[in-house]
């Protein structure tokens, strides 16, 4: 089917994505002016969890880190940011400059804990210390709202809007990515991914794997923070499901089925899961059967993730990749 | 606070100390077939909860079916069964196919059949509370002051006898040297001309068995109800990894220091009781990075 | 290799295709779609009907449909279906009711979500559901903001018509508040004074705890508490609370337990053979949901409430909604499936007293409306749209003619009584 590409460089590739890209963010800056409310709100929260699912996929994708739980520090960035507007200890500007921080101390402290173990036990002690926070959250009645959570959150009246809110959100996303996209690319990021592939090497020509991981893991946790604050502006309330594992298992899933191991396979995977969850929570009850089926179907035949098999494909037709050299998975 | 007036009081301590364990059988009931799939198969199975559910609606089927008290006995011995054989059709129609996957992926498939079986478990049995009635009345004094309902001595027996079965199993008996050979290294085990793929699939029944037992055990303690394994599947994956990847007795340690550890924490904070197996989950991992006992790995 | 290939090519596009269809169809809606119009107007009008609404009523209900609520909110659906049958056979100055569900997962989240789907996309005029105490407290927020007219009917915080309260929220199941002073006027005139009071630890067993000792030493200022212990949702032994109770000799266990620990207490309960000791109470304890479950395992004598019981009061009223919902669902109705029920008839009846499909008539009609439910007069409050509806306390009791126990000797507390004096809301509210 994607015989168009056989015939393009790997230059001319780049410019296709470019292309691809820049449509789309034309197609975005308009949004207000032809999507409906719903539906804008709904590309405001595509966005939203984009740039969740992109933050995770810093240490994963290019990191190789499995962490479990990437959505305590969604969740700590839109709690800090709720705390802060609702106690009104600061307003909003600095506040959401302030949250995404308080997310990335978090990481820093939990990553600081967790890159010391190995493989599989790094994973899950990012599971129980996650379950950690959310159950302190849950706990927590005077400070955080408990089973209750935090609502009517006040945001000042001109972020009030549909339409404010989704160009926020826009901007904020489009640079984040940006940032996210230079940092992968910059010679740490290169190091980063040379780490993932083959860590006793990197140890051997004197690279501090554990430092590179730390980064990788705070700036994830950052990134996840700046996610959460943007939810906070959507949604005006936050509880504690937000922090919950499930939450994080369903990121981790956008990741996969986007593709971990290309640049904005994620984002693909979050437009994926909450286009699909939609379209069948509106017209089944029985959502749940349809969504685990074609994530099981999805997850089986397209491992490397949609946009992963769709840049599999061009490359093969280029023939630029030649066998052997595809990169590995995330080491466990 | 008023643990310091509690600590010496002795009854109070041994009272809490059973209370413990009978929560950390429950864990271990459902955390050991999490490590039976660990340990051979590789595969982080966060269906376990699923069939742990599903070990407990099968119970209660078969225990209405049958009827009265011989119905949960009949329903212990059966449902474990019947969910081994759902267990082989997901193996072959699945988890066959991920063996050598990257990690992630597994984890992230076997969390689809979860959401997929909780649909269909709705659709099967409907969403009515359901519960199977105690088999053993009553209460079994101990000391002074600390009496058990007799049921939970069965779930007290259980823990141990399962762990010890396990072990017999794995270490004294053909199959279970041959399953411990092909965790070890599957390609020499089929070189040998043994099909390790028949292995897997019997090593994948077997922790299905297990799980199954643990719902149909547990069962008269509880409400059943679709998403009953997600809650405490992930204090039982917890506990597998802090026993150490695959170690029957390092689960079972593992289960009784969170039971114990949170039927005492309940005594210092009840506020946060639910903060503690995920704090001694926390402390233990920096401590013991690789799990409290070797790794099987 | 080859077939594996296509395989994935078709998944590919499949995918593309599903997102581009949710997308598109939001450019290809860019208002909301109006409800289908009224039907032609039947013959048998009365000539005193001159208004006549020119399309149908549309409700969007929010619930859990997944998960061990779905028990209750099944029941409220379809309690809510017959009702809307009912209603539709009459029909409301010539229009229908039309409703959709949607699936929150006790998710605040998705529950916000699914409010926005319903209000901004399906366009609908009243919104309903909420199982989850935090989802309705969010989506109280937002409505507030869109003013669409939403009615909680199970979450029971009673922070929804206290302090997070106004005009586009009404609460039509006893709050927690309503529910702790039913309780405790129904146990001040037992002649017992030492109490012990538990429940599951989070908000709301708290709040019904609290409001209910309050009360109880206003009543019976001679009223002592032996023992408070709360324990975690989801707790799965109860021997060591029941140990507790029992060390400290009350006379009276009053016990809060959230939904999940219904049974698993109650089981305990029975196992101990503590409500042979004691008078033993439980919020929601003689339900039909638990104690259809518990069958013969529920303890006898035990003391239960319960906003609803299938078979009280015995009144031509409620035996026709209750054959009526048998007829249909083949089951008996819990107390959601009754709260499902008047909830809809409580909708159109304000409907056909605004006379108009205008949000804010139809709020002030709503204010102060009261019809006649299977239990009687329930009457939505002005001030605080707290619905003043009964509250049911009994016995649990085997009956021989079923296979599980019923509650007996019960006794109704009235709206008035149980639902807090307007000057209590007033001081929450800061007013």
């Amino acid at each position: 089917m994607l015989n168009v590409f056989s015939k393009l460089t790997k230059g001319q590739f780049f410019s296709f994505k470019l292309l691809i890209i820049g449509i789309v963010v034309l197609i975005l800056l308009f949004a207000p002016s032809y999507l409906s409310r719903y539906y804008l709100y709904l590309v405001t929260l595509i966005l939203v969890t984009v740039l969740f699912a992109t933050s995770l996929n810093i240490p994963l994708g290019y990191g190789g880190l499995l962490v479990l739980h990437q959505a305590t520090f969604y969740g700590v960035g839109a709690y800090a940011f709720a705390i802060f507007l609702k106690q009104g200890t600061l307003p909003i500007l600095p506040a959401s400059l302030i949250a995404p921080l308080i997310a990335a101390a978090f990481a820093c402290f939990i990553g600081w804990i967790c890159v010391r173990l190995r493989g599989l036990y790094f994973s899950f002690l990012t599971l129980a210390m996650g379950q950690l926070v959310w159950a302190i959250i849950y706990r927590w009645y005077n400070f955080t709202g408990g089973d209750d959570g935090i609502h009517a959150i006040p945001v000042p009246d001109f972020l009030r809007s549909g339409s404010s809110v989704f160009y926020t959100t826009l901007i904020v996303v489009l640079i984040s990515l940006l940032l996210i996209y230079i940092i992968v690319k910059s010679p740490y990021g290169l190091t980063l991914q040379a780490v993932r592939d083959n860590p006793q090497r990197c140890e051997s020509v004197g690279i501090n794997i554990r430092n590179h991981r730390l980064i990788a893991f705070v700036m994830g946790g950052f990134f996840a923070g700046v996610a959460g604050v943007l939810f906070v502006l959507l949604e005006r309330s936050v509880a504690p499901p937000m922090l919950f594992w499930t939450k994080s298992v369903e990121v981790l899933i956008m990741v996969l089925l986007g593709g971990m191991f290309t640049f904005l396979g994620p984002a693909f995977g979050a437009v994926v899961v909450i286009g699909m969850m939609t379209f069948f929570g509106i017209f089944t009850e029985y959502w749940l059967l349809f969504l685990g089926s074609i994530k099981i179907l999805l997850l089986l035949f397209l491992p490397q993730g949609v946009l992963g098999y769709i840049e599999e494909m061009m490359a093969k037709s280029a023939k630029k990749i030649e066998k052997g050299e595809e990169r590995g998975y995330a080491q466990g | 606070m008023d643990f310091l007036t509690l600590l010496p009081d002795f009854s109070t301590m041994t009272s809490q100390v059973f209370i413990g364990l009978s929560r950390a059988m429950i864990l271990f009931m459902v955390a050991v077939g999490l490590t039976v799939s660990i340990g051979v198969l590789r595969v982080i199975n966060f269906a376990n909860g699923t069939f742990y559910m599903l070990g407990a609606f099968t119970a209660w089927s078969i225990a209405m079916w049958v009827g009265g008290t011989a119905g949960f006995w009949v329903a212990l011995l059966v449902a474990p069964l019947v969910v081994s054989v759902l267990g082989l059709v997901v193996e072959a129609g699945l988890l066959r196919r991920l063996y050598n996957r990257p990690r992630l992926l597994q984890l992230l498939l076997t969390y689809a059949v979860v959401l997929l079986f909780n649909d269909i478990t709705k659709i099967i049995w409907g969403v009515d509370f359901k519960t199977i009635e105690v088999p053993l009345k009553g209460f079994v004094t101990l000391f002074s002051n600390v009496s058990l309902p007799s049921y939970n001595l069965i779930l007290l027996a259980s823990g141990p006898l399962v762990a010890f079965g396990l072990w017999f199993f794995t270490n004294h008996t053909m199959v279970g040297k041959i399953t411990r050979a092909t965790a070890t290294d599957r390609e020499m085990v089929d070189a040998l001309g043994i099909n390790s793929k028949k292995i897997f699939a019997i090593v994948f029944m077997l922790s299905c068995y297990l799980a199954g037992l643990g719902g149909a055990l547990i069962a008269p303690t509880t409400n059943i109800v679709v998403g009953m394994g997600i809650t405490i599947l992930v204090n039982a994956v917890l506990v597998v990894v802090v026993g150490g990847l695959g170690n029957i007795w390092g689960t079972f340690l593992a289960s009784i220091i969170f039971g114990v550890g949170e039927s005492f924490g309940l005594l210092i904070a009840p506020r946060f009781a639910i903060v503690f197996p995920f704090a001694i989950a926390t402390v233990l991992l920096i401590l013991r990075p690789t799990g409290i006992m070797k790794s099987v790995w | 290799m080859k077939r594996n290939r296509r395989m994935k090519s078709i998944l590919v596009l499949s995918l593309i295709f599903i997102i581009a269809f949710t997308l598109v169809g939001g450019c290809a809606k860019p208002t909301a779609p109006a409800p289908s119009p009224a039907p032609a107007p039947e013959k048998s009008d009365g000539p005193a009907q001159e208004i006549r609404f020119d399309r149908n009523i549309k409700i969007g209900i929010v619930d859990t449909y997944t998960g061990p609520p779905t028990v209750y909110t099944y029941d409220a659906r379809d309690g809510f279906t017959l009702a809307a049958k009912e209603i539709n056979a009459e029909g409301i100055h010539g229009a229908k009711i039309e409703f959709v569900t949607r699936d929150e997962e006790f998710k605040p989240d998705k529950a916000l979500s699914w409010a926005r789907e319903l209000i901004t996309r399906e366009g609908v005029d009243v919104l309903c559901g909420f199982m989850s105490s935090a989802s309705a407290l969010a989506v109280s927020e937002y409505v507030k903001d869109e003013k669409v007219p939403t009615v909680v009917w199970m979450a029971q915080t009673e922070k929804i018509t206290g302090e997070a309260g106004h005009r586009y929220i009404f609460h039509v199941i006893p709050n927690t508040r309503m529910s702790g002073r039913a309780a405790a006027r129904y146990l001040a005139d037992l002649p017992y004074t030492r109490f012990a009071l538990v429940g599951s630890d989070f908000e709301f067993g708290h709040a019904i705890i609290n409001t209910f000792w309050k009360t109880m030493t206003e009543l019976n200022p001679k009223a002592e508490k032996v023992v408070e212990t709360f324990w975690p949702v989801g707790e799965p032994d109860f021997t060591p609370y029941i140990s507790a109770i029992r060390a400290a000799k009350p006379e009276v266990v009053v016990a809060a337990p959230g939904g999940a620990d219904q049974i698993p207490l109650t089981k305990a309960i029975g196992a101990a053979k503590l409500a042979e000791e004691m008078v033993v109470y439980l919020h929601i304890g003689t339900d039909h949901a638990g104690l259809v479950a518990l069958g013969q395992e529920a303890p006898e004598g035990m003391y239960g409430s319960s906003p609803y019981h299938y078979y009280y009061p015995d009144t031509p009223e409620n035996k026709a909604f209750v054959e009526k919902f048998h007829a249909e669902y083949g089951r008996y109705p819990n107390f959601a499936g009754f709260n499902g029920y008047i909830t809809a008839h409580l909708i159109a009846e304000a409907y056909r007293k605004a006379g108009s499909l205008d949000t804010e008539a139809f709020i002030d009609a709503f204010e102060g409306l009261s019809i006649n439910s299977p239990v009687g007069q329930v009457t939505m409050r002005e001030y605080d749209h707290q619905l003043i509806q009964p509250f049911f306390i009994g016995k649990t009791v085997k009956d021989p003619g079923k296979d599980y126990l019923i509650a007996t000797d019960i006794v109704m507390i009235s709206g008035e009584d149980a639902i807090p004096p307007l000057e209590e809301i007033k001081k929450i509210r800061g007013e």
